[in-house]
């Protein structure tokens, strides 16, 4: 027991010492907690259209997560491949694609709730932040998420449901799809609008005709 | 029951060092504490967890293994998808899970022999503990008493012990029926089915069906509880297949890390200069 808190205090000392770039982990929790209410408002609050809240997932998207970065390290090798206007085109698909899924998503969810369990800080300067979706009937999911903080402001740049990376995930599926494409980075960004033409039903986005 | 709890003591004897039974009721594995013991430190294990290789560069038999993941899907859409719907339909969520208590409890006894294989002692007393437990207490593993108690299932299989003594995935592998896998994995499934005291027992006690019979349960109870799950990945992804093999891939690296810390040095999105 002694030997634990001596531990902590040194570990405390350590940690604050060298805090230069380390993002304050109960910042990080308010942060997501803010965000997570606001997402499961929007899951749950059937009175917003289908249109209202595709909207409002973009507007979370394009303030509280970084979509550059993640655009970037889900496409991977290929980024460095691709020209500027295949990037450009890639991240608004990426975009469009992910808020219409998650706007379409959970149609059943009604009187979930969001909790924070925890941070933990992590060697790379940024900070997980341990959080689950507690469901009424069903079990509860477990989702961390990680944040950096850049310029003074805090942002997400994965999301880790049960143990799995959602960047890692779409790194490889994407890559999957562009292999078969003969390596073009062309390719996802056919499959990503053919993909983003299947939501039309339930929802219209910008990039869509 | 009584000779299950025989067989299950004379191979706790003859499996168990002697380090396995000290500390067995300590429960301290906390995500969240300081300075606690790091449980994996090899070089092969690093190597493992932390490969720059994406699964994608790891499916020689890619073809083959599309192949079988669109008959397995033929056969979820035709048999497996209908009946768990009617499992669901039929069985209210309380019943539906108890049923997967049941089935989890019955696979303590293997979890155990994963433990000490893994030489984690304070994991197999805590399996040791719940199986005791919940089989009495609990009445045959109905009711789940040493969660609340603090003591949860934590999942081990022989794929798992097998990732802890340095072995690497081999690649990856779709089984029909089973889905997905990779041949470390396969060889520890084989594993788990000899060596499990369970199965041992059915096959003493003349229940040769006991296995496929639990398997099936399995499937169907697994498929019950993930069918809107399911349903949502494949609606939202370019490439299913793909999407499947990297959950499977990730799902089974996040198992092996005992220590959520450990998993800091995994890539992840993360700021630079130009965005």
């Amino acid at each position: 027991m002694f030997k634990n808190l001596i531990f902590c205090l040194i570990l405390f000392f350590t940690i604050n010492g060298g805090a230069i770039a380390q993002l304050d982990n109960k910042q990080a929790e308010v942060f997501m907690l803010e965000i997570g209410d606001k997402v499961i408002t929007l899951l749950t609050d059937k009175s917003i259209s289908n249109q209202e809240r595709a909207n409002q997932f973009r507007e979370i998207l394009s303030t509280k997560f970084n979509v550059k970065a993640i655009g970037k390290f889900v496409l991977g090798r290929y980024w460095k491949q691709a020209n500027e206007q295949e990037k450009q085109r890639f991240l608004e698909l990426f975009t469009e694609t992910t808020v219409a899924s998650y706007a379409t998503r959970f149609k059943d969810y009604t009187s979930e709730k969001f909790e924070v369990i925890g941070s933990r800080a992590e060697g790379d300067g940024g900070v997980t932040v341990l959080t689950r979706i507690v469901r009424p009937n069903g079990q509860d999911i477990p989702i961390d998420w990680k944040i950096f903080e850049k310029n003074g402001e805090m942002r997400i740049y994965d999301v880790i449901l049960e143990g799995i990376s959602m960047g890692i995930t779409q790194r490889s599926e994407y890559a999957s799809v562009i292999q078969q494409g003969g390596g073009k980075v062309h390719a996802i960004n056919t499959a990503l609008e053919k993909k983003l033409s299947s939501y039309t039903t339930t929802f219209s986005s910008p990039l869509q005709k | 029951m009584k000779f299950i709890l025989t067989i299950f003591f004379l191979l706790s004897f003859t499996l168990t060092p002697a380090f396995a039974q000290e500390d067995a009721w300590s429960y301290t594995s906390d995500d969240l504490h300081p300075g606690e013991e790091v449980h994996l430190k090899t070089q092969e294990m690093d190597e493992i967890l932390h490969s720059r290789d994406g699964v994608e560069d790891n499916d020689p038999l890619e073809t083959i293994n599309r192949g079988i993941f669109w008959f397995n899907g033929i056969l979820d859409l035709i048999i497996i998808e209908p009946l768990s719907l009617m499992y669901k339909e039929i069985l209210p969520e309380f019943l539906r899970e108890r049923v997967g208590y049941v089935l989890r409890n019955l696979s303590e006894p293997i979890v155990f022999v994963n433990n000490v294989l893994q030489g984690e002692s304070d994991d197999a007393g805590d399996t040791l503990g719940r199986f005791l437990i919940n089989s009495t207490l609990g009445i045959g593993g109905i009711f789940d008493v040493t969660t609340d108690w603090g003591i949860p299932y934590k999942r081990e299989d022989f794929g798992l012990t097998l990732a802890s003594w340095g072995f690497k995935s081999g690649p990856y592998l779709v089984l029909p029926i089973l889905g997905p896998s990779n041949l470390r994995d396969t060889v520890g499934r084989v594993g788990d089915y000899a060596f499990d005291p369970v199965n041992w027992w059915a096959y003493l006690s003349d229940h040769p069906l006991y296995s496929n019979v639990r398997t099936a349960v399995q499937i169907l109870d697994a498929k019950a509880d993930n069918i809107e799950l399911v349903q949502e990945l494949e609606k939202n992804s370019v490439d299913y297949y793909a999407t499947i093999r990297t959950w499977y891939d990730e799902r089974r690296k996040d198992l092996m890390i005992k220590q959520k810390s450990e998993r800091k040095a995994l890539d992840t999105p993360r700021p630079d200069d130009d965005d």
